[in-house]
């Protein structure tokens, strides 16, 4: 379901570079599926909710059969705990950030060089794919002490572990998306006799956009598990390793502490996806939401 | 006012018209594709026709006979299992980069991501003839086909019948010599239907490109074309070429334009026997 939307008259329709087009101001009107500010902030009311329960039984179940903190703390040891020490969790939070997003930069970055390459020829697909899978599915644990041993203790192999996570959703999603064009837009750019180059950078990358968003959050929070895990093999810093830390010390409530820091770091990544995707896909409901 | 509507079954379309040089000419094109199963099926059927310059055709047959495969192989989309295709005596691929075609489909197949202005001046961005687009032809174009207001919204804001027009705008915003639609306006309710016929009439009036269009619809036939070829069914063949010499506009009360559509439907259904 589509609602139309506002149009500044002010903007100049002419267009450059698909680019140049995506980086013009969309207007502040709410895309299809948004309505008013109150009825999306009751949109909200099932997950408050929800939250809700589960931290209140959690909470009750903790002071009722009196677990001990280094089993289970209850929320409320937890919040103090991330609120005794921001600074703390803030520090390691970012460098976990970073090295996701430095992680999905390069990744991505790659997925979608080899997606368009593989679009466009289905005999590299044939023969790259199935590395693409082997490198997937191969786990973490097993890469992770091998790149610090090839890359050393500094960022780089975090970063590497985070962007081979990365890779596999996006190639995906790239070549679905540059695959799955739109028939008859094609046709007349074929009749206009539309260079490849044209038919890419006009068609085949926007009409991409909706599925490489949906790839986009899937590799995200696998960037994130990345370099957490990249972290407890090889690191001194970051979220992973205070986590990991916190363990072997049994300060459980730590260990959760930074639990929800990195739950928090991905629901806001997740969230700030979910608005581009609003304002760059504006022609279409995103694929993940019903 | 004489009505002459002449016919010349199963004989090169146009044959026999002194003609210099067609506009669209092929010779025993014939195509077959590959079907799910890997079975050979056979669209197209040694299909000879000859298009003048100027000349609106129209290609009537039953739905999915292969008549819109025929199309895309005139203009180079396709290349044809046998036979040769020729656009003013050159290739599909030169003439689309020499005299530029205008495609417009059933499925306007307008960008959804810009704005009906940005969707019409395409032509202006790609490919060798974009110096065909002169300034203000967006503009005029867009001034043509009555959606100067709507320069600046987005195709799902528009009608169906909105979008149709958008994209015939597209189509002629290059000054093609050839036009190439394909059911344009099948997906369109009556009267917008007859409306977008009018204008089809009305906007390429005045460089009259050479035009082919492909219709199930006798009526819109009867009511645009200069020339009707009537196929079969599947694997389509011309079993019909039938000439319209009434005036324009066409109305449905014109003496002479009953009995032009009463013809064109007794060759269509006469077409189904042949199966």
């Amino acid at each position: 379901m589509t609602v139309p939307r506002g149009r500044d008259e002010s903007r100049p329709y002419r267009f450059g570079l698909v680019g140049a087009r995506f980086i013009a101001p969309a207007t502040s009107a709410p895309g299809p599926g948004a309505t008013s500010g109150l009825n999306r902030l009751s949109r909200l009311i099932p997950t408050v909710a929800f939250l809700a329960v589960i931290l209140i039984g959690w909470e009750l179940a903790v002071r009722l059969w009196q677990v001990p903190a280094y089993l289970m703390p209850g929320p409320s040891a937890v919040g103090a705990r991330l609120v005794g020490d921001p600074l703390f969790f803030g520090r390691e939070g970012l460098v976990t950030l970073s090295e996701a997003l430095g992680g999905l930069i390069i990744g991505g970055g790659l997925a979608l060089g080899t997606g368009l390459l593989m679009a466009q020829w289905r005999w590299l697909e044939r023969a790259l794919l199935p590395v693409a899978v082997v490198a997937k599915v191969t786990p973490v644990v097993v890469i992770a002490p091998l790149f610090v041993l090839w890359f050393g203790f500094d960022a780089w192999p975090r970063l590497l572990i985070a962007a081979l996570l990365a890779f596999f959703p996006i190639l995906i999603g790239a070549v679905a998306g540059l695959r799955a064009v739109p028939t008859a837009a094609r046709e007349v750019l074929l009749t206009l006799d539309a260079s490849t180059v044209d038919e890419v950078l006009l068609l085949r990358l926007p009409s991409a956009l909706p599925q490489l968003f949906a790839a986009l959050k899937v590799a995200t929070t696998l960037a994130l598990l990345g370099a957490v895990v990249a972290e407890w093999v090889g690191g001194d810093r970051g979220l992973g390793r205070a986590i990991l830390l916190a363990n072997s010390n049994l300060d459980t409530t730590t260990a959760l502490a930074g639990v929800a820091t990195i739950a928090s770091i991905g629901m806001a990544l997740i969230g700030l996806l979910t608005l581009l995707e609003r304002r760059y896909v504006f022609w279409q409901a995103p694929l993940d939401r019903s | 006012m004489a009505v002459i509507v002449a016919e010349r079954p199963c004989e090169p379309a146009g044959a026999s018209r002194p003609v210099a040089s067609p506009a669209v000419e092929a010779i025993g094109v014939s195509h077959t594709y590959e079907g799910r199963d890997g079975v050979a099926v056979p669209a197209i059927d040694r299909i000879d026709l000859r298009v003048a310059p100027g000349e609106l055709v129209a290609l009537l047959g039953p739905s999915g006979c292969g008549k819109s495969t025929l199309l895309r192989i005139l203009s180079g989309l396709i290349q044809p299992s046998r036979g040769i295709v020729t656009l003013a005596g050159a290739s599909p691929a030169a003439a689309r980069a020499a005299q530029g075609i205008g495609w417009l489909a059933q499925d306007d197949g307008l960008l959804p991501w810009l704005t009906v202005a940005e969707n019409v001046s395409l032509p202006g961005r790609v490919g060798r003839r974009r110096a065909a687009v002169h300034g203000g032809a967006v503009q005029a174009m867009l001034r043509q086909v009555g959606l100067e207001d709507s320069a600046r919204q987005y195709p799902h804001e528009l009608s169906g019948g909105m979008r149709q027009r958008a994209a015939l705008a597209r189509a002629l915003v290059a000054e093609p010599e050839l036009l190439f639609l394909d059911e344009p306006f099948a997906s369109l309710d009556e009267i917008t239907r007859e409306r977008l016929g009018d204008l089809l009439l009305d906007v390429r009036a005045a460089r009259r490109p050479t035009t082919i269009l492909v219709t199930h619809s006798v009526v819109e036939a009867a009511r645009l074309a200069d020339r009707v070829l009537v196929f079969s069914p599947r694997p389509a063949r011309v079993i019909a070429d039938v000439e319209i010499n009434l005036d324009r506009p066409r109305r449905h009360d014109q003496a002479g334009f009953g009995t032009l559509v009463q013809s064109l439907k007794i060759e269509l259904a006469g077409s189904g026997n042949h199966q």
